[in-house]
């Protein structure tokens, strides 16, 4: 609790720098009244890490200023983004704290997974040549923010049920591997959907890395780990010889200033963001971040422009607290299946931000997914304060269960 | 059991520690390394940003002569002052005065210098100064006297003036002709920079050309204060003189007969002073084109070039003889003879040549910047004397042209051989005489006579600067 209130302190001091009023509006005070609730119906079990809320809450607020800062009305709306987000996690608690029993329905997931890509494919609306939007009543929602949850229910449960056989199987007996690695084979199978499919380079990465890491840390067969990277890497090698759109990212991650007026221009106009930036930054709503996607894909940029790579710096260590408490707990939980979870759904943050950040920074050809909880965007803000929720909840029970006769393993 | 499982996820924390760190060296890289080169890529929308904020450039009286007005750099005087103002181009750069105050000029840019970013950062009222207007520059440029001393010099096809203030140096007007439109550089430039009759030029500073008989002031001053020619010396002329290998005669091989120095000065007779050179001597007419400056640097922020002196070890009597009344190889700025003619009309002192007066920095501070002198390479009688010289030339000699009804002008004429063609003609004056507030200096490339040419313009830019016209 006491965390969160110090994160929303924080929070309203990065929200003063907007304009006067922006303090003073009522969805901002919802937001975090919910916010309150949402940490204050605590989980059960006393070696919760109230950390992991409490760096949600910090960083969604900071990302909220600065999507304000950005755009009057995207922030508008993403104040909605947070609203709804906090409602869902409060209203959702007791579904959520139940969430072990989520592994005797591990191919539900997998089914509501296909459900939501067919969906999409039929009636998603396309934006960018892309199709990745749902929009019903009104509302526009990705489905991938929540297929990549679902991914990490399906594999920790069945990672859980037969990782220990696929670790002891040796990888040169093609048929006892055969018979388990199936059903896996799904796992990687979805990022290479996503990749083909809808030409969401970004979110297939992430789908990869979350199997990977999951599937090291419950079999250590690097065999597995290395030709899934190296079929998916082959795969994304055809992509970019044959799929312009991918093409074009590449050809702008080697050579930023062959176009700088087309094609490189986004990525130039992030550069010159950044490199305004310093060491300490423009200082808060002084930069001019006049690059296209800057709410989403390169408000990474905006925010190293206006607070310097000292700002970029400390997000990125919020980044790292909060998932280095993720992997504490993926560590502390005696189960496996909640261990697999955690690790599954930190893996997801982490790559989440690696590749964007990494995009941004020309460590990797940009893709253009959501910085969690500073990138506007309603399905991102919601998967992640899921997420999020999921491994504090975690860290709690842990205590319980080894408190109780009844440890599993 | 578990306890592999958590080391796997130990090794799986450390990937991501690994690419994190990976992040962070990459921010590094284009936030401090890259930074430098980004914030100066032409692509930068940013550079139209700051230059939005540049400073302007003033004239003496306050009159604009280069400011940002709506995104673009308009420069009020045009084609009068193109080459001492110079341009800021973001296509082709800067030149002139925008390019030597250019740091003071800009607006700060603070991203690529560490120091300056931490100050404002324990300093964040200082922020808004991020945005400030860079500094403006104010110059010496009497606008009036600018306009007509381009005008004169503009029915001309090349040609160069300057005119300082004979009080204290300073550069009150500095004209190159052939000019171009500073508005529409952009357009204009790549013809320009092939010009042959070279527009980006700065003649009145990067122009050399031989002195003429201009250069009789300094032989005369050399003669006089050295002592060696009696101020009340005459000398015979028969219309030429055979000096080694050369034959010098005068212009159209007129005789100028017996005449006293004044009268050998005024009607600008070649023989006398080949023969008053002569009696200088190489060493102490070395000595005074060295205490008058010639061939070092007046120290303007602008580019300008040095005179070419040729070396005293090849100078021999008929070198001297020429380089009496300003021929041989000696090659001069105009600019250098303004100094020559200010060390006359200061009593001998030689002013230190200016053109910028204030930098006006945005938070209130002024840097100011006051005359000064570059030496005294001639006594003050002298001085007298080689005045009342000067002003015989205009009374009665070849600069009658240059007379203002009211006002003693001194001047010399200069018409200068070369092997390009017509003769350049020269003339240098100051005015009024006897209080000098004004000198000026005039060459019109292949203009023929100083006297036809080069004086009457020197005469309405003096009237023009002492309010007679």
């Amino acid at each position: 609790m006491l965390p969160t209130v110090a994160a929303l302190v924080v929070d309203a001091f990065a929200l003063s720098i907007l304009p006067p009023d922006a303090l003073w509006r009522p969805l901002l005070w919802i937001a975090a009244a919910l916010a309150l609730l949402w940490v204050g119906i605590q989980p059960a079990g006393d070696d919760r890490d109230d950390l992991l809320p409490a760096l949600a809450v910090l960083v969604a607020g900071v990302g909220l200023m600065e999507v304000t800062r950005l755009s009057g009305e995207l922030g508008r709306r993403q104040e909605i983004g947070m609203v709804v987000s906090l409602a869902l996690l409060v209203l959702l608690r007791p579904l959520l704290e139940g969430y072990r029993r989520w592994a005797r329905v591990k191919y539900l997931w997998m089914l509501l997974s296909v459900a939501l890509f067919a969906i999409v494919a039929v009636a998603g609306t396309e934006v960018n040549g892309a199709k990745l939007w749902l929009r019903f009543a009104g509302v526009s929602f990705q489905p991938v923010e929540l297929i990549k949850l679902f991914l990490v229910f399906f594999l920790a449960a069945y990672l859980a049920e037969k990782g220990e056989v696929i670790a002891q199987s040796a990888p040169w007996k093609p048929r006892e591997n055969l018979r388990y690695l199936g059903p896996l084979v799904l796992g990687w199978g979805s990022a290479m959907a996503i990749l083909v499919l809808q030409h969401d380079v970004g979110m297939a990465v992430l789908f990869l890395g979350a199997f990977v890491t999951m599937t090291y840390a419950a079999t250590r067969r690097l065999d597995i780990v290395f030709s899934s990277i190296a079929a998916f890497a082959a795969a994304a090698i055809v992509a970019a010889r044959y799929f312009a759109y991918v093409r074009v990212r590449v050809d702008v991650w080697l050579h930023p200033f062959a176009d700088p007026l087309g094609s490189g221009y986004q990525a130039l106009m992030g550069l010159f963001s950044l490199a305004a930036g310093g060491l300490f930054g423009t200082g808060l709503r002084l930069g001019h971040p006049a690059i296209p996607d800057v709410a989403t894909d390169y408000i990474y940029a905006a925010w190293s422009e206006e607070t310097g790579l000292l700002g970029a710096v400390i997000l990125l260590a919020l980044y790292a607290v909060l998932f280095a408490r993720a992997f504490g707990v993926a560590r502390r939980r005696p189960d496996l299946y909640s261990k697999l979870l955690v690790v599954g759904l930190a893996s997801m943050l982490g790559l989440q931000i690696f590749v964007i950040v990494g995009g941004v920074l020309r460590v990797l050809p940009l893709t253009g997914i959501t910085l969690p909880f500073i990138s506007y965007g309603g399905s991102s803000l919601v998967a992640n304060f899921l997420l999020v929720d999921l491994v504090w909840i975690a860290s709690g029970l842990g205590v319980r269960l080894r408190g109780a006769a009844g440890i599993r393993s | 059991m578990n306890a592999k499982i958590d080391g796997a996820i130990s090794k799986i924390q450390l990937v991501f520690a690994v690419l994190f760190a990976l992040l962070i060296a990459a921010q590094i890289r284009v936030q401090l390394f890259q930074a430098p080169a980004l914030a100066t890529n032409p692509h930068n929308p940013r550079q139209a940003l700051l230059a939005a904020y540049r400073g302007s450039i003033l004239a003496s009286d306050g009159t604009v002569l280069a400011a940002t007005q709506g995104g673009a750099r308009a420069y009020p005087l045009g084609a009068a002052l193109a080459q001492v103002v110079g341009y800021a181009s973001a296509r082709y750069g800067t030149a002139g005065l925008e390019d030597a105050y250019d740091n003071v000029l800009s607006a700060s840019n603070v991203s690529t210098d560490p120091i300056a970013q931490f100050r404002l950062f324990v300093n964040p009222a200082q922020r808004r100064l991020q945005h400030a207007r860079g500094a403006t520059v104010v110059t010496t440029i009497e606008p009036d006297v600018q306009r007509v001393l381009f005008r004169r010099l503009n029915r001309y096809a090349a040609a160069a003036g300057v005119v300082l203030d004979a009080r204290t140096g300073a550069i009150v007007a500095l004209a190159s002709v052939p000019s171009y439109d500073p508005d529409s550089l952009d357009e204009l430039f790549p013809a320009l920079r092939v010009d042959t009759s070279s527009p980006l030029l700065d003649r009145a500073l990067q122009g050399l050309y031989p002195p003429g008989s201009t250069m009789k002031i300094v032989t005369a001053a050399a003669a006089l204060d050295s002592g060696t020619v009696a101020p009340d010396a005459t000398f015979y002329d028969p219309g030429y003189v055979q000096v080694g290998n050369f034959r010098i005669h005068n212009d159209e091989d007129e005789v100028t007969g017996s005449a006293d120095f004044t009268t050998a000065f005024a009607l600008s007779s070649n023989v006398d002073f080949a023969q008053i050179a002569l009696k200088v001597g190489v060493p102490t007419f070395y000595a005074y084109l060295h205490a008058f400056g010639f061939g070092s640097d007046l120290g303007l922020a602008l580019p300008a070039s040095l005179d070419h002196v040729p070396a005293q070890g090849a100078i021999y009597s008929g070198e001297l003889a020429q380089l009496g009344f300003g021929q041989d190889d000696l090659q001069v700025t105009p600019l250098r003879m303004a100094v020559v003619a200010a060390t006359i009309a200061g009593g001998g002192v030689e002013p230190r040549p200016f053109l910028v007066r204030e930098i006006r920095r945005p938070g209130g501070s002024v840097t100011a910047f006051g005359p000064g002198t570059l030496g005294r390479p001639i006594s003050a009688e002298t001085a007298d004397e080689v005045t009342k010289m000067m002003v015989a030339v205009v009374k009665r000699g070849t600069g009658t042209s240059a007379a203002i009804p009211g006002i003693t002008v001194a001047g010399k004429t200069g018409t200068a051989t070369n092997e390009q063609g017509a003769p350049h003609s020269w003339f240098v004056a100051f005015a009024p005489a006897q209080s000098p507030r004004y000198v000026a200096a005039v060459v019109v490339e292949h203009g023929g006579y100083g006297a036809a040419v080069a004086a009457p313009i020197v005469r309405d830019v003096l009237a023009a600067a002492l309010g007679r016209k």
